[in-house]
């Protein structure tokens, strides 16, 4: 899930949040956008709707990882500390993809 | 220099929990409550329900990814029916604990509910029957440092800044300097509220699953969740050292590659939907 300004929006995207008009549902959550949607959601002065897709990562893969190797100093004897490393490692790798 | 209370008095103080004056008076009123060992379901259901800010947030809980129900839970004498007491007992203490947490120690909510979705999945996974009480377990692991942190906050920034400087872990720091951890101030409070005894070990073992001997495969589900949330990182939470994952409980759960890549998919998940609520909620 990511967040998008209705400027960024495209036809084909999918919400995952509903987008309120007030306290009603004008979409709901699954909803595949397209043209005339989109820009009813323009015309209705919301910042931001939430769509399915990655979300932006904070922090640059790098720093990510060097965050990762100091999360888990001194682990080095321990078997079982390295696999989960290794496995946070390939995930992390995953949302920079 | 401040002094370090002995094991015996600082069990004393925490039992005393309504006397302290550093505790607000909504967390005495519930602590008293718990204490009460003929609290019937209609009275808690009734004194949640009074109370409309308590009645959201234990209602948000309830329908978050940490119990996972898949059709929205609208009144507490729903969650209360499918939930059962203890685990209302459970989430009561900790959606009050925990605006103490969000207000004192940066990243221990966020933390916190890491542990109770991880925990609830892995109990799961396991096929134990009420995985929504290990959810509790995940949910209130850390609560002793909420009270360790309100009575004690000199000594509990010390042993915070011990473990920083020398590498050592929380709890290793604690025991240093209180001679007792979060985990024991955890399970005496557990104890005191009367909840069920795999509630109080998994509390209490935490950091030494070994010593479980009535829950230890609670205490190994929240030992492990534990470490995992740690080593995922969360806000404010990237630089603390993961705490070592006792082989034993390791292989105890015996999840495989893929369970903990799952896991570590689900937590990415749910914080970047926390953050979303956050600001949809700005935003209405």
């Amino acid at each position: 899930m990511r967040k998008a300004a209705p400027q960024e929006l495209q036809p084909g995207m999918v919400l995952a949040k509903p987008v309120l008009r007030g306290t009603m549902v004008f979409l709901n959550e699954g909803a595949v956008l397209t043209e005339s949607a989109i820009s009813r959601i323009e015309s209705m002065g919301i910042d931001n709707v939430f769509i399915e897709g990655k979300s932006e990562q904070p922090i640059p893969r790098d720093e990510a990882m060097a965050l990762v190797e100091n999360r888990f100093r001194n682990h080095d004897d321990s078997p079982v500390m390295m696999r989960v490393k290794k496995i946070l490692s390939e995930h992390i790798e995953k949302l920079y993809d | 220099m401040t002094e370090i209370p002995e094991t015996g008095e600082l069990r004393a103080k925490v039992e005393s929990i309504s006397a302290l004056p550093t505790v607000p008076s909504t967390l005495k009123q519930i602590s008293s409550m718990l204490e009460n060992s003929r609290l019937s379901v209609n009275e808690l259901g009734s004194f949640i329900s009074s109370d409309p800010a308590l009645t959201s947030k234990i209602l948000k809980m309830v329908n978050s990814a940490a119990y996972g129900f898949p059709n929205r839970i609208s009144s507490i004498s729903h969650a209360v029916m499918l939930l059962g007491l203890n685990v209302i007992r459970g989430l009561l203490l900790g959606v009050s604990v925990f605006d103490l947490m969000q207000k004192h120690i940066v990243g221990l909510w966020e933390h916190s509910m890491g542990c109770a979705t991880v925990s609830r999945w892995i109990a799961q996974k396991k096929g134990i029957k009420e995985p929504e009480e290990v959810s509790v377990c995940g949910l209130l692991h850390d609560i002793g440092k909420v009270i360790l942190l309100l009575h004690y906050p000199t000594q509990f920034d010390n042993a915070s800044a011990l473990a920083r400087e020398k590498g050592i872990t929380q709890h290793e720091a604690e025991k240093i300097h209180f001679d007792a951890t979060h985990a024991d101030v955890g399970s005496w409070l557990a104890m005191k509220w009367r909840f069920p005894i795999n509630l109080v070990e998994a509390i209490g073992f935490h950091h030494q699953p070994h010593l479980s001997r009535q829950a230890s495969l609670e205490t190994a589900i929240v030992h492990v969740s534990d470490a995992l949330v740690r080593a995922k990182g969360t806000v404010g939470d990237n630089y603390t050292r993961v705490p070592e994952i006792r082989p034993s409980s390791w292989e105890l759960l015996g999840l495989s590659d893929d369970d903990v890549m799952e896991i570590f998919n689900i937590l990415e998940e749910t914080a970047s939907e926390e953050a979303g609520e956050k600001e949809c909620q700005e935003a209405y």
